[in-house]
């Protein structure tokens, strides 16, 4: 990066003839999708947010959210698994991370590696959600059917199912499409692609995308099973 | 520019590293204050206050994602402010919107007297973790 | 992200246009079939023009649909037994159109009105043809994406097309789908099957602007040539870089109120559904808001507006300018106020909502946002005025087009001042008034932007002029069409008379508006008639039109004029040209105009 800008005339982005912010337009259509996907998982939540605004009484997620794999049907063991959900995103992300610094050091071997990993975190944060979807189903909630009652022991709307339901789907399609990504990517790598192109500049932007999708579960995590 | 460029090159390990012990420490913070709000009081000043900090710390969770594992730190300032600025619209995205989700629930308890009453019938409870239960229309009159 | 990497990328386009040049050699050897070059083709200008005739066949077809309607608004009595044979019995019984046609009628044509001729018509032709040429760029900084934009934008064509033809009709519950009538397929045939299409078309066409805003900003951000810094840009540009801006933005957020509606309609969910009864059945649906879903709707809604306004207005300074032989007064101003508008658009959504609901001190706060539009709206009409103003003008059809945009933006930009206040609201909204406003100053204004383009920059396109005489009767007729239909409008809307409504006959309050109806409708089919005078212009000139012989026939700065006049794929032959001005150097130090291209002298004087 040290090359064309150590120079010490400062250097006149907006002139022409150059990306105004050094970057190939590919990393900036990612970003400018990535800031429009913002705003679709935005109305999302904030959609959530005004119809939780606008109900009396909501469900303590501490009281729907208590399980875990293999656990007793009595168990209480509230924000335990989502906390590993949590973590396993984190653990994604870093692995990701650690794929791009190698894409940039033209690292083939430490590429494919992270890759594996991240796809490794991204399937099993997919199998958690597939577990809890089931598990909630089986308590008999889904889009339309809320068996939870209030935390004040009123009778609750169907909105708490329906709205969780469809963001974490809709955030749980976006890990699926990021793992279909990260996969071609991994394909691509062992071919040589990205050798033969001499950079690895697709890497970053599907890392972006993944990082986008730990952010969005930052957001999810926070409104749905926190607050 | 050349600063970046340094961090780049030669702080990257340590960063990564970095950032995932303050990501890993402020989610552990934010499932403590999960915890504790379970004993405090619905509606209670604390629990509120509460959910508030949470809030604060999601989003200095999403800074440090934004900022470190997407790179955005490093990117070149105007760059940083064509993704931030714009993001700014989402204040009054939500201040108007959960205001007005607000006051429609002052409007149909006020107007709504079926809504009014059904906010406090307590409902019996079955046991824990219930039973597929199907759902009635509510009547109406 | 090294940049070693970013700049010395065979693949990638950026940047140096060194590069871009040589990828555009391969092009030329690269041997185009009839498919790759007039249907999936990837070549900016070949996309601009499909966007366009797509659009006109939707305008033609949206614009017929008004006709329709307006037959049932005019002549309430009259039976048209001929509609009858021609349309089928869903449309028309007893020679009289019926009332889920009716509906049927006025929501698509809002909806494509809005969608497809404005929005993609509009922004979808002039983005893919202006951008690259006025920048200097070879191409859009992915053409590929470009292509998918357009058959995007095609599928969702197809889908919209097809719901007019299901058995249940297309949807009929007004263009802005508020549930509970476009949820419920109980309450209205036109909630069936044809609004299960409508979303789908709709759905398509928000991934088509999607792939098309994200091209056209990152082509404007990193595809100038040169010396084209982004203050030497012609407005056309800022304009079109802040309508991808707005579109990329807040169509995600119709998205999501969409998907939120597709979950009620088919899954059983409850989100903008509560309290409901259809046909004397109570429905289960409980505790959702149906002002949540207008909230979304119009987080797209009012950005959208300005979606299809600005590119208008980018193109009208642009022709103001060249036309007035003058320099456009108040470029940073004019720059400036577009990034307002740009802001406030997002800022502004619930004046539509005034009366639904929506909470009045909140309302009121957004009544002083939306009047603080009036601020760019005046300094962008101000600055029109003063760059016509002793201006040197040249009234050419393009030109005549985009005064009539000035005029039309005024007329219908100063009803904004009233509807956008909260208290008049309650009288004026949902009726006539309303019509008139929005369809004059975002309607007819844009229209007539798109007009004004379209005339200006045909010799770009096709290497052929447009007959002049049929612009000049096109113009005339249009523009005092449109003020003879949407004037009197203002004075029904002021009456009371609601909109939306089948038949006024049968209303006490409202008969006495018999005669100007029918006078509208008049008005409304001779307008209609001289678009297709225009479409027979469009056509026959291109293939029949007077040829341009002049590489720059309007003497224009920008950068457009300086490539071949039938230009290839990859725009200009030899090097791209190098800018060393602004784009508005006409009537300087005693020359018509200068071009970008050329540097500047020792002795020239600042703009």
């Amino acid at each position: 990066m040290s090359t064309l800008t150590t120079a010490t005339v400062p250097t006149k982005w907006w002139s022409g003839g150059k990306s105004p912010f050094n970057v190939e337009y590919g990393k900036l259509m990612m970003w400018y999708f990535l800031m429009s996907d913002a705003f679709t998982f935005g109305a999302f939540l904030i959609a959530y947010g005004t119809v939780r605004f606008s109900t009396n009484g909501w469900p303590d997620p501490n009281h729907v959210f208590k399980s875990y794999p293999f656990a007793s049907e009595s168990t209480f063991a509230p924000l335990v698994f989502v906390s590993i959900m949590t973590f396993i995103l984190i653990i994604s992300s870093v692995t990701m991370v650690l794929a791009v610094k190698a894409g940039q050091e033209m690292n083939k071997r430490k590429v494919v590696v992270n890759l594996i990993l991240t796809i490794i975190g991204g399937l099993a944060f997919l199998s958690c959600q597939a577990w809890e979807w089931n598990h909630l189903h089986h308590e008999g909630a889904w889009w339309g059917h809320n068996p939870f009652l209030n935390a004040d022991g009123t009778q609750s709307t169907t909105n708490f199912t329906n709205f969780f339901f469809t963001i974490t789907g809709f955030h749980g399609f976006h890990v699926f499409s990021g793992v279909i990504i990260n996969i071609i990517m991994l394909i691509m790598t062992l071919n040589g692609v990205f050798e033969k192109r001499g950079h690895y500049l697709m890497i970053e932007k599907a890392g972006l995308y993944w990082h986008f999708v730990d952010l969005v579960w930052v957001f999810v995590f926070t409104c749905f099973y926190l607050i | 520019m050349e600063h970046s460029a340094h961090a780049e090159h030669h702080g990257s390990k340590n960063e990564v590293r970095n950032v995932t012990i303050v990501l890993t420490v402020l989610t552990i913070i934010e499932l403590a204050l999960g915890f504790m709000m379970m004993k405090m009081v619905d509606g209670s000043a604390g629990k509120l206050s509460t959910k508030a900090f949470i809030i604060i710390l999601m989003i200095a969770k999403a800074y440090y994602i934004v900022g470190y594992f997407m790179h955005l730190k490093h990117e070149l300032r105007n760059m940083i402010m064509t993704i931030v600025v714009p993001l700014l619209l989402f204040v009054w995205f939500i201040i108007a919107f959960l205001y007005d989700g607000n006051s429609f629930k002052h409007l149909r308890n006020t107007y709504d007297p079926y809504k009014n009453a059904q906010k406090s019938v307590i409902v019996e409870k079955k046991e824990e973790g219930g039973e597929h239960k199907t759902e009635e229309p509510a009547e109406k009159h | 992200m090294s940049n070693e990497a970013v700049l010395h990328a065979p693949t990638t386009t950026i940047t140096h246009h060194h590069d871009a040049h040589a990828d555009h050699g391969h092009e030329h050897h690269h041997h185009e079939t009839f498919i790759t070059k007039y249907v999936f083709s990837q070549d900016h200008k070949m996309i601009a023009k499909q966007f366009l005739i797509t659009g006109m066949v939707w305008a033609v077809l949206g614009g017929l649909m008004s006709v329709l309607f307006r037959l049932q608004l005019g002549y309430p009595d009259a039976k048209f037994p001929w509609l009858q044979d021609l349309l089928g019995k869903f449309w028309v019984e007893d020679g009289k159109i019926t009332a889920q046609a009716y509906y049927a009628l006025v929501t698509t044509h809002g909806t494509v009105l809005v969608f497809f001729v404005l929005t993609a018509g509009l922004s979808g032709t002039f983005a893919n043809f202006l951008i690259p040429l006025q920048i200097g760029a070879r191409d859009m900084a992915s053409p590929f994406m470009n292509m998918l934009s357009y058959w995007f934008f095609f599928a969702a064509s197809c889908v919209m097309l097809s719901s007019l033809f299901v058995e249940t009709g297309p949807f009929s519950g007004g263009w802005t789908a508020y549930p509970p009538l476009s949820a419920l397929g109980q309450a209205s045939p036109g909630s069936k099957t044809g609004m299960d299409l409508w979303l789908i078309a709709m759905a398509l066409f928000v991934v088509s602007s999607l792939l098309g805003g994200l091209n056209y900003i990152a082509t404007v951000l990193n595809m100038r040539t040169k010396g084209m810094s982004m203050t030497r840009m012609p407005l056309t540009i800022w304009a079109l870089f802040f309508t991808a801006v707005l579109g990329v933005l807040s169509f995600p957020v119709l998205f999501s109120g969409f998907i939120l509606l597709i979950f009620d309609r088919n899954f059983g969910t409850s989100f903008y559904l509560s309290d409901l009864y259809v046909n004397g059945v109570t429905l289960p649906n409980e505790g959702g808001s149906a002002i949540l879903f207008q909230h979304l709707f119009w987080f797209l809604g009012h950005p959208e507006v300005y979606i299809i306004l600005l590119p208008a207005m980018g193109m009208v300074s642009e022709i103001l300018s060249t036309n007035a032989r003058k320099p456009i007064f108040g470029y940073i101003a004019m720059i400036g106020s577009l990034f307002a508008i740009a802001i406030l658009a997002f800022l502004v959504w619930a004046h539509h909502m005034f009366v639904t609901g929506l909470n009045p001190f909140l309302g009121s706060i957004f009544v002083l946002l939306t009047l603080l539009i009036a601020v760019p709206s005046a300094i962008k009409v101000f600055n029109w005025l003063t760059t016509l103003w002793r201006g040197n003008i040249r009234f050419t059809p393009g030109m005549l087009f985009a005064i009539g945009f000035v005029s039309l933006f005024i007329s219908g930009g100063l009803t904004g001042i009233w509807l956008g206040n909260s208290a008049l609201d309650i009288h004026l909204h949902d009726t006539y008034f309303v019509i008139a406003h929005f369809h004059i100053v975002m309607g007819v204004a844009s229209m007539f932007g798109m007009f004004a383009g379209v005339y200006h920059w045909y010799p770009k396109m096709y290497g052929r002029y447009l007959n002049n005489t049929l612009a000049y009767t096109h113009f005339w007729i249009t523009l005092i069409g449109a003020y003879l239909i949407f004037w009197p409008m203002h004075y029904q809307g002021l009456a009371g008379m609601p909109r939306r409504y089948y038949d006024y006959s049968i209303w006490e309050s409202f008969k006495q508006f018999a005669e100007l109806n029918r006078f509208i409708s008049t008005v409304a089919m001779v307008v209609f008639a001289t678009q297709l005078l225009f479409l027979f212009n469009f056509f026959y000139s291109i293939f029949k039109g007077r040829k341009v012989t002049n590489q720059n026939p309007w003497g224009s700065t920008t950068l457009e004029w300086t490539a071949p006049i039938r230009p290839g794929h990859g725009n200009w032959p030899g090097e791209i040209p190098e800018v060393h001005r602004w784009a508005y150097d006409y009537g300087k130090d005693g020359r018509d105009f200068v071009p970008q291209t050329e540097p500047v002298g020792a002795n020239e004087s600042h703009h």
